[in-house]
């Protein structure tokens, strides 16, 4: 045996011509899965009661919390983006042995990446409460971690590469996809684990993880989870998704990376960039159009769905509804350079943010996690009804908590901006508009809970039990 | 559309978006080294989650990509190494630094200024704040 066998044996824990346990419905893929969806579940329940303590220490004076403002906003920003992080990367490993119906390359590195993300996340959190930080905006942690983070990302790209490689004649686009968003989110990492002392550089770097991890990356591993749920809930034939996918994707891409640009008008970028961000902006609507036009040939179908399927396709749905409004929509006129001019650096882009990040990409990050863990099981009468209430309550709290953010932005605007007020004294003005915003985020907070405990619940159900196979569909 | 078109797309993309990065990035002449401690007092403090610099961070307090246009140097040092009451609070100070640490930072608002943000942010229409 040679030595480079040897020690690719002793990482992956395979043996030359070992074969993988194959059992549909057990993949040892989909069973490591389950844990990505239980930590990001987790985690964004508790995401709920930290944004909420830092929105109350807006609006009350003297607010007594253990945590300083600055590293409490912290510790919700990194939770905001790496939840649905792990949420993903549970569904590409379930949705790439799904599609592929075989099980990934390697057990072992699966298993080290879930803990050295996981370790990596909860470092992150955990410094930050202790006040260490690196003060860059949604990279908060110590570079330590994100260097955890990208070294967990190039195990899960070369497991993912080795099986998808396995077997060509089986690869599929949603598989396809889905690695290739992992890897993306890899190499947009990487460069965000060094210091800049250019502040131009910094700022520019800073946004290849704030904008293109969720506009490119992870809209390609959730694509293929989409593409997924489509064919097997009959909503899509296996032939539209093929045709449509590949195209979206690279649509995706392109439109992404160069609509970073609108990220880069005023911070010391070239004037170019005002043409560059603004056009790929307007492009990135294309791929947002076929997704909607997709969902609307779906639901026309009207497919019989139980009520597993129902939770999980209203959680999609909600995400395509921020993705069109929130996201796209709304990031397309805030991307108009004169409209962006003035109302950068106010409550606007944070109505955006919350709608795009949380509306977009959690919601789907959400349903994916409910209808993988729930596999072969009906909710019984109570458990739908409490999950009708999470998807109410939490669309309720975010239109709330934008629309309060929007309209603050809008008066901040027009009084800051416009008119030249004193910037504090249009803070105290816009305060009416932040309590709204605490009472929004009340509410969205009492459905990240409710569904918290769903997804835990589901999670206790169908946990696999020794040789026992999980439910099959 | 094939996998091998993707991922061409893909690649010849992200190398176009590297390079026209690092062009765009490049500065004129490497950071003073005042300006480059006081970057990293400005990330040791957490400035960002309340203050923005070019427009991007928290929202609570006002932008600091300028500054020094607002507030002379003895003034930026004064706030930051005997800090106020920060309103509507009546206990909560601002989060005060060393004398050291202060001149850093005047050093890195110093140097931000010269970096040109193609006229952001924008001059009010109606200067005085009257409607």
């Amino acid at each position: 045996m040679k030595l480079s066998q040897s020690v690719l044996g002793l990482l992956t824990g395979r043996r030359p011509g070992g074969a993988q346990p194959l059992d549909k419905g057990r993949m040892m893929g989909q069973v490591i899965a389950r844990r990505y969806f239980l930590a990001a579940g987790m985690l964004f329940a508790l995401q709920g009661i930290v944004a909420l303590l830092g929105a109350a220490d807006l609006v009350i004076p003297d607010f007594p919390s253990p945590v300083p403002f600055e590293f409490g906003r912290s510790v919700h920003l990194g939770l905001a983006t790496l939840w649905p992080f792990i949420g993903s990367l549970g569904l590409v490993y379930y949705f790439v042995v799904e599609e592929l119906d075989h099980d990934i390359f390697s057990v072992r590195l699966a298993n080290w990446q879930f803990w050295l993300v996981l370790f990596s996340g909860l470092g992150i959190y955990g410094s930050l409460a202790l006040r260490i930080g690196n003060g860059r905006e949604y990279l908060e942690g110590m570079p330590v971690f994100y260097a955890g983070i990208a070294f967990s990302l190039a195990l899960g790209a070369f497991n993912l590469y080795k099986t998808v490689a396995s077997d060509r004649s089986r690869v599929t686009p949603a598989a396809s996809v889905m690695a290739i968003g992992v890897f993306l989110l890899l190499v947009m990492v990487v460069p965000n684990i060094f210091h800049f002392n250019n502040p131009v550089a910094d700022e520019g770097v800073k946004f290849w993880v704030v904008h293109l991890w969720e506009e490119m990356a992870l809209e390609l591993t959730t694509a293929g989870f989409v593409a997924s749920f489509f064919k097997t809930t009959g909503m899509a034939r296996p032939k539209d998704v093929e045709k449509w996918l590949y195209l979206e994707v690279s649509l995706t891409v392109v439109s992404a990376l160069f609509g970073t640009g609108h990220h880069y008008f005023w911070i010391g970028y070239p004037a170019y960039w005002l043409v560059i961000g603004f056009a790929f902006s307007a492009l990135q609507l294309v791929p947002a159009v076929f997704l909607v036009h997709m969902t609307y040939k779906g639901l026309k179908r009207r497919v019989s769905t139980g009520k597993r399927e129902k939770l999980a396709l209203w959680l999609i749905l909600s995400s395509l509804l921020y993705h069109v409004l929130g996201a796209y929509s709304m990031g397309f006129i805030i991307s108009v350079p004169w409209v962006n001019l003035y109302m950068h650096g106010t409550f606007l882009t944070s109505s955006h943010a919350h709608l795009a990040v949380f509306g977009a990409l959690g919601f789907l990050v959400l349903g994916g996690s409910y209808y993988c863990l729930s596999r072969g099981i009906e909710p019984d009468r109570k458990s739908f009804r409490m999950g009708v209430l999470a998807v109410l309550a939490l669309n309720l709290g975010l239109l709330v908590m934008a629309g309060s953010l929007l309209a603050g932005g809008l008066v901040q605007t027009y009084l800051w901006r416009v008119l030249g007020m004193d910037f504090m004294r249009v803070m105290a003005l816009v305060q009416p508009y932040l309590a709204l915003r605490l009472l929004g985020g009340g509410l969205f907070t009492l459905g990240d809970m409710l569904l918290g405990w769903q997804i835990f619940k589901v999670w206790k159900e169908t946990r696999p039990r020794s040789a026992a196979p999980l439910p099959a569909d | 559309m094939k996998l091998r078109t993707v991922i061409i797309i893909s690649a010849l993309s992200l190398a176009a978006f590297f390079l026209v990065n690092f062009a765009s990035f490049r500065l004129p002449g490497p950071v003073p080294s005042g300006a480059a401690a006081g970057k990293k007092v400005w990330q040791a403090y957490n400035c960002v989650e309340c203050h923005t610099l070019f427009g991007n961070g928290g929202y609570v307090g006002d932008d600091m990509t300028h500054v020094v246009r607002k507030m002379s140097p003895e003034e930026i040092m004064d706030y930051l190494v005997n800090p106020p009451v920060m309103r509507p609070n009546r206990r909560k100070h601002h989060p005060g630094v060393t004398e050291a640490e202060a001149r850093d930072l005047v050093s890195y608002f110093q140097y931000l200024n010269t970096i040109p943000t193609l006229g952001w942010p924008p001059e009010p229409m109606r200067p005085g704040g009257n409607p």
